[in-house]
């Protein structure tokens, strides 16, 4: 076997059988198992459907579901791979050949690829490391009408309450702002938003 | 707050062996930023200067925190309610003096009195930078710009007495929270400015 494209670790020996097995299968039925595993990728915390999904198709097509499982896992290393190294449709198609997938099978499962990979990518974006994530902010202004030291105010405050997740933990921040540090705060964060926008 | 007592106007008049006005002044805007707490010290410092026993001092020291602190906490900006705080025997001068000076002095003392009031922790500064992800374990290449802000925070002043504390929270925000964020200060601006049109 050539250089693979989505992965440089040497390939489990396993994975030329189960290829072999899965050519055996129809062009409908393959089409079936490909199906659920893209619902699958592209919604990764629905394992209990997935779990199903599978063990439906394995009683329908007469397939044992321990086989059928290994299998699973063994087509599931391109996609992921792929998905790490941005690797294009082509890419794909050619890993799978490589792999001992037939052409027309191999065709197919790349071009399913291009079709979801904007989702798949999404959803590994959205995995990305973020320090301190502002989850939420909620606020409250109001009036000072008086103090211990000040009968009559009348000054204006603000209250924000800022959630933030530290690990897997949430922390809620209080911080007090006066009315020309909030309009300073505002004009500062729609400088931040148009910073973004010029590199998106 | 400090509220004015019987014997605070006989003490004052203790300022009459004052060596000068602005020797007056000075004890005058003293006595109003202390607090309480710290008044025996000033008390103690100011004895020498006045050619006065510590007890005289003790007493003018209170007397002149009462009244400053009296004065700003209702808010006079005339001369008039000023005066008609003193006693009708009250040395004449001494409080036109004493007058003067607080009148010099009111919205200095209102705005450190602001200042000072109980608070949340209080946004004393605040930086952002953007940054472009290039890359991380789940994906090789991309490039999403995200935001990081950091805001320093002080805790309440009346806890942390002349040093407070400074916190420094660095926060990470997605391109996504920052709009939500934006609507959020938008919408408050238009109250604030709806209330401000009333």
């Amino acid at each position: 076997m050539g250089l693979l494209n989505f992965t440089r670790d040497p390939v489990p020996e396993a994975v030329s059988g189960d290829m072999h097995n899965l050519n055996q299968l129809s062009a409908q039925q393959f089409s079936s198992l490909t199906e659920v595993l893209f619902r699958f990728l592209t919604e990764p915390k629905e394992v209990e459907r997935f779990l199903t999904q599978l063990s439906d198709f394995a009683t329908m097509n007469k397939i044992s579901l321990g086989p059928l499982k290994n299998i699973v896992k063994s087509i599931l290393l391109v996609p992921n791979g792929a998905l790490k190294r941005n690797l294009s449709s082509e890419q794909v198609r050619a890993d799978f050949i490589a792999l001992g997938l037939s052409e027309e099978k191999a065709s197919y499962f790349a071009e399913q690829w291009k079709v979801n990979s904007p989702t798949l990518t999404r959803l590994a974006l959205g995995q990305t490391l973020m320090i301190n994530q502002l989850i939420d902010m909620e606020w409250k202004f109001g009036v000072t009408a008086g103090s211990s030291e000040l009968e009559k105010v009348g000054s204006i405050f603000l209250q924000l309450k800022l959630v933030i997740k530290k690990g897997s933990q949430l922390e809620n921040v209080y911080v007090e702002l006066t009315l020309p540090q909030f309009y300073s705060f505002l004009h500062e964060m729609e400088r931040v938003k148009t910073s973004l926008e010029s590199f998106s | 707050m400090a509220a004015l007592r019987d014997g605070d106007f006989a003490a004052l008049q203790i300022l009459l062996k004052a060596p000068s006005k602005d020797a007056v002044r000075q004890l005058c805007q003293e006595c109003f930023s202390s607090p309480p707490a710290a008044l025996g010290p000033l008390a103690q410092r100011a004895c020498p200067g006045l050619a006065i026993s510590a007890q005289e001092a003790e007493q003018l020291v209170s007397a002149l925190h009462n009244l400053t602190r009296h004065v700003v906490f209702r808010g006079f900006t005339r001369a008039e309610d000023i005066l008609c705080l003193f006693p009708e025997n009250f040395h004449q001068n001494l409080k036109n003096l004493l007058t003067k000076i607080i009148l010099e002095n009111i919205s200095a003392w209102r705005n450190e009195a602001q200042a000072s009031q109980i608070s949340l922790p209080r946004l004393v500064d605040m930086d952002w930078r953007v940054d472009i992800k290039t890359s991380s374990d789940s994906i090789a290449r991309m490039a999403v710009p995200t935001c990081l802000l950091q805001l320093k925070i002080q805790e309440d002043a009346a806890l942390c007495g002349n040093n407070p504390v400074v916190s420094a929270l660095t926060v990470e925000l997605s391109k996504e929270t920052l709009d939500t964020m934006l609507e959020g200060l938008g919408r408050i601006r238009d109250q604030l400015s709806a209330v401000a049109n009333k």
